[in-house]
């Protein structure tokens, strides 16, 4: 019996009165040779309490990064969403309504994602930012479309875009979906040993329509070099910057170093990791991109009565509209998990989103310093700021290592062997606002007793 | 208290720029802040004009903003083609749950076997329902799963070397975000024109079709509610020309357990999860748009996909049943079409839902079916008794309609001037959301309804009365509606005219 179906045992009475005798007589537009001729192969319903003993037993089966000690990032961050968002966002106003299409019942909604906007513009440095894409790399995906959409008709080089060659694999290749029906062609940028991008090779990427840089980049190291790219490609093509958020509590905004657009996952705001996702995409841009980029856009306006009002707007770039014009098919977003970060940003606060950055830093200071000192392990690029993350070099395979301290409690990092091949004894270490000083201690003790094993753990 | 004006301390979240605490407290850094060293040229000089409430003030401005906007829980929310269904609540305390709030995509597969296990379960759900053979749960929204199947068939013909299959067909009354998905893939769009009642017209298809064609997009029911007869024909033509039939599940949740893609003779489909298993829209996302597809297609999904395999070793004592259930990387995969796995909240939710019906789900299709024919019949009941049924006729001619229907409000707007939009601005002041309104286009004045299973025949027959209430309303009272909703009729063209997209600092 399923208890979510009001018109249960009304089914007689409701067909009798449109002249109807079965359900059957409802779906006698199906040809026979269509219709399903035996039940659905599935389970019989459960009640409510069964299906949450089922969760609890499967999910617990889960390993939250919580019950363990975490240094896993390499994109998704531990981080700590306020009591009060979880709560708001359970108002049903918000968490079950659709796209503000009727804007005189949705103005909550619509403000909401106005306020976001401006949030979220205040944060980058660029005047506008649309109320989110799926994640980071479809936001960086489109981003590279977008450029292309503005300056191919003048670029030297058409239909090309450079990229840091440390971009992950994984959003590499979401780049790659979204770029190849365009033709465009994507070329990657050099980086140093140190780990910081080879400016000189940014020269290349002259004439292009887009530039994709991270700050900080996968490496985790914050590069100074990235402020001199703007200068080197000029106006007619787009400097892209991949951004970590809470880091701009403490770092120069891109909008402020020439950046044309910026995206970045939103995550840490608001958002617990949730396995990846729902997450929400940030994307932001300076006005000559405004009416090529890809999202919806919420514009302030006033009603018929003169009062201040708010509606979706510049919908003509959209899908709903512009149909295979469209600068993008994205029509559901993340509307509700950018809520969860508007939230989060306006409980922090400009001096609160200094003290997270802060606090993010202090960690990853402490924790480099600590690693450093254990006898075969080195930072290659320890003389670089880093922000939540930074590689550790063992003197066998990370994967060795990560087998190790799983066994002893310890998510130890991200095998970076896994992004950039050869690199097998390259351990990506991530902290963050969550971490604490005797879990920097606990894997410092297990990483040396590691380093110390001659053998290889089976 | 502020309840609707526009003016009052709790309306703008810009206001509170003069506060001097930060609306939750934080531990110190571990170091002192001395210790962070950044270059010079990457210290920001000025922080965010973020504003600094108090929570206290934070929770009052949100709720305040709540009460402004219209959601299920508030009341009826017929919108066509949106599914717009309730969202058990358990589903939501299932989403908070630390196994899946606070895992990383990244974990080894030992650390994740119930996820893994939950998307397998789902995999086959959705297969079965579908009729396909396999399923990837990566795509995050109903236009991202329709982005990956047109790439999968992409890549399937370029390694067949037919690379001369450039063209997508669709339907003009197609979903906007199919054409768009076609071409963001780099295909050339073929519209094809709609009959008068909205169906597939074999002709202009056969008209169209050759060597060149990859793929035809279809919605079944199509987006006026009505089951494509011709869809099994029209599969064929297209199979005989060597092109591949995508099936639109975004109208799934008038079908299952009826009749499935797979025998309607479609090769892929995406599903709208969070309208057929009730992700919560808040607000316009997040959704998750898996696919199916039949096997010789298989390989080409996004990578991972989760398979079985025999449990080895130790992995016994992490396992939750007895397979291991483990990432797969299909052989010719298109890669990744989001960097993680997918919209696992959502999944979870979905797979809440899912559990709650079972082999059932067909009797959630009956219900949404039988709900909205019964909301077609009483419209025109109530408008009968009411003396106003001259103002509307059916959109589409139909014996009976799927989940959802139109009706064309043309003869009222040519009797005495009350356009769809009137009649949907005077249900807002009744208290109801309004039906999507001018879509499909091929009806004129079109509104489309879509109540869904989850709602009771009183709530029905109620907006049915009035709905005709609304109709007895003269025009000019019409025009001026909403009178009652936070806001009046908002200009859409002053704000793209008079563009403001974030709050104006530098002018006050």
């Amino acid at each position: 019996m399923v208890d979510q179906l009001p018109n249960r045992g009304l089914e007689t009475e409701m067909l009798e009165e449109m002249g109807f005798s079965s359900i059957d007589d409802l779906f006698s537009d199906l040809p026979e040779h269509v219709r399903m001729s035996e039940p659905l192969p599935l389970p019989p319903p459960q009640s409510e309490e069964e299906i949450i003993a089922d969760a609890r037993r499967l999910l617990g089966a889960n390993l939250a990064m919580g019950e363990a000690v975490s240094f896993l990032g390499a994109g998704i961050y531990r981080n700590y969403v306020p009591a009060s968002v979880f709560q708001l966002i359970t108002r049903g106003e918000f968490l079950t309504s659709y796209t503000p299409y009727q804007p005189e019942v949705s103005q909550g909604m619509l403000q909401a994602m106005w306020e976001f906007q401006t949030l979220i513009s205040e944060l980058v440095g660029l005047p506008i930012a649309n109320l989110s894409l799926y994640d980071g790399s479809t936001a960086a995906a489109e981003a590279l479309t977008c450029a292309v959409r503005v300056h191919t008709r003048k670029a030297s080089q058409s239909d090309t875009v450079y990229i840091s060659e440390l971009v992950p694999p994984d959003r590499m290749s979401v780049m790659h979906n979204y770029c190849q029906g365009a033709g465009i062609t994507l070329k990657l940028l050099k980086h140093n040993a140190d780990g910081t991008l080879d400016i000189d090779s940014v020269h290349s990427a002259a004439g292009s329509c887009g530039v994709y840089v991270e700050q900080p980049n996968p490496l985790g190291i914050l590069d100074g070099g990235l402020t001199q790219i703007k200068e080197i490609i000029g106006k007619n093509t787009a400097l892209i910057v991949g951004v970590q958020p809470v880091s701009l509590g403490l770092v120069e905004a891109p909008g402020n170093y020439g950046a044309d657009i910026i995206v970045g996952e939103g995550q840490p705001f608001g958002s617990p990791p949730t396995g990846g996702g729902p997450i929400y995409g940030i994307f932001a841009c300076s006005k000559p991109y405004l009416r090529l980029m890809p999202g919806r856009i919420v514009g302030r306006s006033i009603d018929v009565d003169g009062k201040e009002a708010y509606c979706l707007t510049l919908s003509t770039r959209e899908q709903h509209i512009r149909r295979h014009r469209a600068t993008s098919n994205i029509c559901t977003n993340e509307t509700l998990i950018a809520l969860m970060g508007a939230m989060h940003m306006s409980l922090l606060g400009p001096e609160g989103l200094e003290h997270l950055a802060y606090r993010n830093m202090t960690a990853c200071v402490l924790a480099k310093q600590k690693l450093s000192e254990i006898s075969g392990v080195s930072v290659p690029h320890i003389s670089s700021s880093h922000f939540n993350e930074f590689v550790i070099e063992l003197p066998r395979s990370a994967a060795d290592c990560l087998k190790y301290l799983d066994s002893v409690g310890i998510i130890g990092g991200f095998d970076l062997n896994r992004w950039y091949n050869g690199r097998t004894n390259w351990l990506l270490v991530s902290v963050t606002d969550q971490t604490k000083a005797a879990e920097i201690d606990l894997l410092a003790a297990q990483l040396a007793e590691w380093c110390s094993m001659k053998e290889v753990v089976a | 208290m502020v309840f609707d004006e526009g003016g009052g301390c709790l309306s703008r979240l810009f206001d509170f720029a003069g506060g001097t605490g930060m609306g939750y407290s934080q531990p110190e850094p571990l170091l002192s802040k001395n210790k962070v060293a950044l270059p010079p040229n990457l210290m920001r000089k000025e922080l965010p004009r973020w504003p600094r409430l108090s929570e206290p003030e934070m929770v009052r401005h949100y709720t305040w903003l709540s009460r402004r906007n219209f959601g299920i829980d508030t009341g009826f929310y017929p919108l066509g083609s949106c599914t717009m269904k309730h969202n058990p609540r358990v589903n939501e305390v299932i989403a908070q749950l630390p196994g899946i709030a606070d895992i990383h995509p990244h974990q080894p597969e030992h650390h994740l076997q119930g996820l893994l296990s939950i998307y397998h379960e789902m995999q086959h759900m959705l297969a079965i329902c579908s009729g396909m053979d396999d399923v990837t749960l990566q795509p995050v929204a109903g236009a991202q799963g329709e982005f990956t199947a047109v790439r999968c068939v992409q890549e399937y013909f370029r390694k067949r070397g037919e690379t001369q299959r450039t063209k997508v067909i669709v339907p003009d009354s197609a979903h906007g975000t199919n054409p768009a998905s076609a071409a963001m893939a780099g295909y050339d769009i073929v519209e094809i024109p709609s009959l008068e009642n909205g169906r597939i017209d074999l002709e202009a298809l056969k008209a169209v079709i050759d060597d060149t064609v990859a793929l035809m997009m279809i919605t079944n029911p199509n987006t006026l509610g009505l089951f494509e007869t011709d869809v099994p024909e029209a599969s064929d033509i297209v199979h005989a020309a060597g092109g591949q039939m995508y099936y639109d599940g975004a109208n799934f949740n008038a079908i299952l357990g009826r009749t499935s893609p797979g025998l309607m003779g479609f090769d892929a489909v995406h599903f709208n999860l969070h309208k057929t298993f009730s992700q919560p829209h808040g607000g316009g996302g997040p959704g998750s748009g898996p696919i199916g597809v039949k096997s010789h297609l298989a390989e080409f999904l996004p990578s991972p996909v989760v398979k079985t395999r025999p449990i080895v070793g130790d992995e016994a004592k992490f396992a939750v049943d007895d397979m291991w259930y483990t990432w797969y990387e299909p052989e010719h995969t298109i890669g990744k079409v989001q960097q993680w796995h997918g919209n696992a909240g959502a999944i979870i939710r979905c797979w809440a839902y899912y559990r709650r019906y079972g082999y059932g789900l067909k009797d959630m299709s009956e219900h949404a079916v039988l709900n909205a024919n019964y909301l077609r019949h009483a419209l025109h009941r109530e408008a009968k008794k009411a003396g106003v049924s001259h103002m509307f006729v059916d959109g589409a001619e139909a014996e009976v309609a799927k989940h959802e229907f139109t009706l064309s409000l043309q003869p009222a707007k040519e009797a005495v001037g009350v356009s769809a939009m009137d009649v949907a601005k005077g249900l807002l002041d009744m208290g109801y959301m309004a039906p999507t309104v001018y879509f499909p286009l091929v009806v004129p004045e079109c509104m489309m309804f879509e109540p869904t299973e989850t709602e009771s025949r009183d709530t029905l027959d109620t907006f049915a009365k009035d709905f005709a209430q609304v109709l007895k309303v003269d025009a000019q009272t019409l025009h001026e509606a909403p009178i009652t909703t936070p806001v009046r009729r908002v200009d859409e063209v002053y704000a793209a005219r008079n563009l403001c997209l974030k709050h104006p600092f530098d002018e006050e």
